[in-house]
């Protein structure tokens, strides 16, 4: 085996169970490429092991989070100045459940401040900076799990996804991520910012080594108030033929670049039962979703902004002042029309099993681009970048981003699949069906 | 919806205890009042939904 480290999580545990490899075999493979690559990327902010493997499904396989999944006696900086140095008193119900799974836990990943970011620039730790070609942004805020993975340093990681935190990284990065259903996996132990969006989800190298993290981390914990009875049914193994897909390429074809337009739609084709439906009305329900995050952000960070406002940087503390201009009847009236346009979608997908649509329609931008000396086209490429993910979280629905392509300028494009709610097994049967007839997910970032 | 003006976002964050840089109303209006959207199922919502029917539609759209 030439470098374990290239495996994929469901490959690097079946050889641990087959005993052709050790713990300590993936773990030195991993330090190794840690070594060479965090110089370029600053993907990790602590490298120290947080737990100690056991026996388990995911047992001695390297992984590693979002700094802000709290470990007991442990710091999560949050991607911060004011949490720099917290330590935790209480263990997220997420790592105590791959805890028990055996997964080795071998340190933090860089993060946008507070999660409240979506490109992985970060003033206080550093530019997390993408695999591909580090002048260009990693997309946030999970920004270190996305290049973490692409880059081979771990075999998977957490990240949490509020408006497309878990996907953006994971379409910049060229890697597998699920945004889950709202209510899917436990929050308990996790760094809030809007408890109405918030979700949870893996981030790995394949839709079946997600599969394998969400089968983990997923179902019931009295600790989160809103965490689902639901049963949690993820079999990966769907005929391709069985899946019906809904799509939109006329909208596609009008509004994505060129290059995703043709990468998202080749794709669409591994699917043959497909069926044209009118898109959803993207750019209303993403408004309603930043009304919702920035009203529940502004809330959660109300202490902080009055007390310590300068130690937050000056993009995140402008979208922390603007939830203070939000109406309460206008963030509620919001809330109520969720569940008619939950309603909606039901009746948009119709009789397909999932909607595909491409991650990110635009061409990625560079970090200077969008960074603190953007220029005066900086809103429109962000809103750009998040056009297609916030309307998810609004209707609270799980979502699955994976490679489908790279552009001319050798950085991956991303299609995404949305399910119905709690549809978390399908979407992870038809990625796989798709990457079973591909090899987009295989290709590694140049050394 | 009458779009807020600057000066109506100053007091509205000041009345909360946040002071805004010189300037900073400006920026933060347009954003702000593009959330103020349009949408044609506020007409149908009836009266005795609130935010947790939402719970319930989750259940119902599986």
């Amino acid at each position: 085996m030439s470098d374990p480290a290239a495996l994929t999580l469901a490959e690097a545990a079946q050889a641990l169970r087959r005993r052709e490899l050790s713990s300590q075999d993936l773990l030195a493979a991993c330090r190794a490429r840690i070594e060479r690559w965090q110089p370029r990327i600053n993907a990790f902010v602590s490298q120290e092991p947080r737990n100690s493997g056991r026996e388990g499904p995911l047992g001695g396989v390297p992984l590693a989070h979002k700094d802000m999944f709290y470990r007991a006696g442990r710091v999560s900086n949050c991607g911060s100045k004011i949490r720099r140095g917290w330590v935790a008193t209480e263990t997220a119900a997420v790592l105590e459940r791959l805890d028990a799974a055996g997964a080795l836990d071998i340190g933090t990943l860089n993060m946008a401040e507070f999660a409240y970011g979506p490109t992985g620039h970060n003033e206080h730790w550093g530019d997390c900076r993408n695999p591909w070609n580090p002048d260009y942004i990693t997309g946030g805020s999970s920004s270190g799990s996305g290049a973490a993975v692409a880059a081979r340093l771990v075999f998977g990681a957490l990240g949490s996804d509020t408006g497309g935190s878990v996907r953006l990284p994971a379409a910049a990065c060229g890697v597998t991520g699920l945004k889950t259903t709202w209510g899917r996996v436990s929050r308990h132990g996790a760094m809030p910012l809007s408890h109405s969006l918030d979700t949870i989800g893996p981030l790995a190298r394949s839709a079946a080594d997600c599969a394998l993290l969400l089968a983990a981390v997923a179902g019931h914990d009295p600790r989160d108030p809103i965490a689902s009875h639901e049963a949690v049914e993820i079999g990966i193994d769907r005929p391709i033929d069985s899946m019906k897909v809904a799509l939109s390429t006329g909208w596609i074809e009008r509004n994505a670049a060129p290059e995703v337009a043709a990468a998202v739609l080749a794709a669409s084709r591994t699917f043959k039962n497909r069926v044209e439906v009118e898109p959803p009305d993207f750019d209303l329900l993403s408004a309603h979703c930043l009304t919702v995050m920035q009203s529940e952000a502004s809330a959660q960070h109300a202490q902080w902004m009055r007390e310590r406002q300068a130690d937050y940087s000056s993009a995140v503390r402008v979208r922390l002042e603007a939830g203070f201009a939000i109406p309460a009847a206008q963030y509620l009236e919001v809330l109520r029309l969720r569940a008619a346009w939950l309603d909606q979608w039901k009746r948009l997908l119709g009789e397909a099993d999932l909607y595909l649509c491409p991650a990110i329609a635009v061409p990625l931008p560079t970090r200077e681009q969008t960074g603190p000396h953007g220029g005066a086209d900086m809103p429109k490429l962000l809103a750009g970048v998040t056009r297609l993910t916030r309307w998810v979280n609004y209707l609270g629905v799980p979502a699955l981003v994976a490679p489908c392509g790279f552009d001319a300028r050798g950085l991956p494009i991303a299609l995404q699949l949305v399910g119905r709610p709690f549809g978390e097994g399908t979407l992870l049967a038809a990625a796989h069906a798709y990457q079973l007839a591909s090899d987009w997910h295989r290709r590694l970032p140049p050394e | 919806m009458k779009p807020l003006s600057a000066e109506a976002i100053e007091a509205m964050l000041a009345a909360q205890g946040i002071p805004l840089a010189a300037g900073r109303a400006e920026r933060l209006a347009p954003g702000v009042n593009a959330l103020a959207v349009a949408d044609a199922l506020r007409a149908g919502l009836a009266f005795e939904v609130d935010a947790t029917t939402y719970l319930l539609a989750l259940s119902r759209n599986k």
